[in-house]
């Protein structure tokens, strides 16, 4: 059946300039969700915000209110500042002695805090109104670790399942449920960019290739699950970690 | 975005345990139906087939192997395809021939008291139900790609407490052998684009539920099923076939071997 119950609602979608986040916008808005984005990247029709700051973070109410989806996509192993607001991606795995007080601060923050302060600020509309939905996102590299993307992020992605699971305890009695998504390898622009760390397109092609779907995943393979969680299908789905990585790893 | 397979051509879904009334197979009939597909429904309970909408009923005992390829080789012959199977055949009583409409057997049935027809039934309409199944459909299935979805159960992930009644101690393996069977049927069919997921229900109000309450007595209160839930409710057969069909479609195009919790945040694995 065709998801029910997405058009008329309303989202807030974050890190929403590109990728993953973009494709959530898209996706949503197809469904009739009206979308509230916002990144710390300026990009066409967004709310700039470092959601990193808890200052940035309470602007977002007077222009969003009270969301019926909140989608927390913002983050990724390279912190951005509002310098550099889309980083690139290295090249190169990150290994721990490269990764320096600083990074770890700042990846920590990019992708932890900024799911812990959106949250803190929206769930309490969500609770007043006895319902919602909030979709978190880890990743892959938190589920079996990773040899790509550095401890800092592995770490960071692993709060945010204990953040899930906590939340959705929590929120439960209000009628708010709360998920994680963790994504294997979806080939991002900026991913695509970097080759992700593969020495080269030969030895991504046989990476891909022992994946049981023998194929990278698309932004809009996420954002199909997005919609999914949005649902009817996802109202009594509660603090599970959902995922979606074409067979890569078996999560429990 | 939702796309459909099969080029225009109608999708074919078999449902295993789809015709009791009130039962998530029934709805997720339903939803595949309402996506577009053809749905086939393999069931013994005939009683069911006479309310069956549009679909096309076999009479299957699915733990009976035999059964389970004349299923199959009937729906083949009708409708020439399988692109989904969803088996939701399963449970720890009213699974076979004799007892299909009895109420729940009293007691707690665990591991180590149940009787060995009990273990070997239980095992039988939950795991082999679905090895049979998957295994009939399979070659159909990688011709054109499709979807598998299988019913487990939140008793896999955390067990039957003792003193429970309306499930059992084998039921909890079986559900967990179901998830194994999933992530291997993952490995062994992704490369031909055929999906395999796996459900994991909480406490839904099925049918079944409700005969359970009507024995036991515990709807609300400090032993009901609505004490360990922090959503307060149960979920419905409608939202547990919501996700289900959403696990047929292309907006789950990039998942397989996942096992999905469906329980109001009563057990996050």
């Amino acid at each position: 059946m065709p998801l029910k119950g997405l058009g008329g609602k309303r989202a807030l979608v974050t890190g929403a300039a590109s990728g993953i986040g973009a494709a959530v916008c898209e996706r949503l808005r197809d469904a009739g969700v009206q979308v509230f984005a916002t990144d710390i990247h300026q990009s066409g029709g967004l709310i700039v915000a470092d959601l990193s700051d808890a200052a940035d973070v309470e602007k977002l109410v007077a222009a969003v209110g009270t969301p019926d989806f909140l989608v927390n996509v913002a983050g990724g192993p390279v912190a951005p500042s509002r310098d550099n607001t889309l980083p690139d991606l290295p090249k190169q795995s990150m290994m721990l002695e490269d990764i320096n007080e600083s990074e770890w601060a700042r990846v920590l923050a990019a992708n932890l805090t900024t799911a812990f302060l959106v949250c803190r600020e929206f769930a309490p509309r969500m609770k007043a109104r006895k319902s919602g939905r909030i979709i978190n996102f880890t990743s892959i590299a938190a589920r079996r670790g990773s040899d790509r993307v550095g401890v800092h992020y592995a770490a960071a992605k692993g709060g945010i399942i204990g953040l899930t699971k906590t939340l959705a305890l929590e929120l439960g009695p209000f009628g708010i449920t709360v998920n994680a998504i963790a994504p294997g390898f979806i080939k991002t622009e900026r991913i695509a960019k970097a080759s992700w760390g593969m020495p080269s397109p030969e030895a991504e092609k046989r990476f891909v290739e022992s994946l049981p779907l023998r194929r990278a995943g698309e932004p809009d393979d996420i954002a199909g699950v997005v919609a999914m969680l949005c649902s009817e299908a996802g109202a009594y789905v509660s603090g599970a970690t959902i995922d979606v990585n074409g067979g890569w790893y078996f999560g429990p | 975005m939702r796309k459909t397979q099969g080029g225009g051509l109608k999708k074919v879904a078999i449902v295993t345990g789809g015709a009791k009334p009130d039962s998530i197979g029934a709805a997720v009939v339903r939803g595949l139906q309402e996506e577009g597909m053809q749905v086939v429904v393999a069931d013994l309970y005939e009683a069911g087939f006479g309310a069956m909408k549009d679909a096309h009923c076999i009479r299957a005992d699915v733990a009976d192997p035999k059964a389970v390829d004349a299923m199959v080789a009937a729906t083949i012959a009708k409708f020439g395809r399988v692109d989904v199977l969803v088996n939701c055949v399963g449970g720890s009583w009213g699974i076979t021939v004799e007892d299909l409409t009895a109420p729940p057997p009293r007691g707690f049935r665990g591991l180590t008291n149940c009787s060995l027809d009990d273990w070997r039934t239980i095992l039988g309409a939950n795991l082999d139900s679905a090895f049979y199944c998957c295994r009939s459909a399979a070659p159909h299935l990688k011709k054109q790609g499709g979807a598998i979805v299988n019913l487990a159960s939140i008793a896999a992930r955390k067990g039957i407490p003792p003193g429970a009644e309306g499930s059992s101690g084998p039921y909890a393996v079986a559900k967990a052998g179901v998830m194994a069977l999933t992530r291997q049927l993952a490995l062994e069919l992704g490369e031909f684009g055929v999906r395999a997921n796996c459900v994991a229900p909480g406490v839904i109000a099925s049918g079944r539920l409700a005969k359970v309450l009507a024995i036991s007595g515990k709807g609300k209160g400090p032993e009901g099923p609505l004490a360990q839930i922090p959503m307060g409710r149960v979920g419905t057969v409608e939202e547990t076939a919501a996700l289900i069909v959403a696990l047929c479609t292309d907006d789950t195009s990039y998942m397989t071997g996942a096992m999905i919790d469906i329980n109001g945040a009563s057990y996050a694995a």
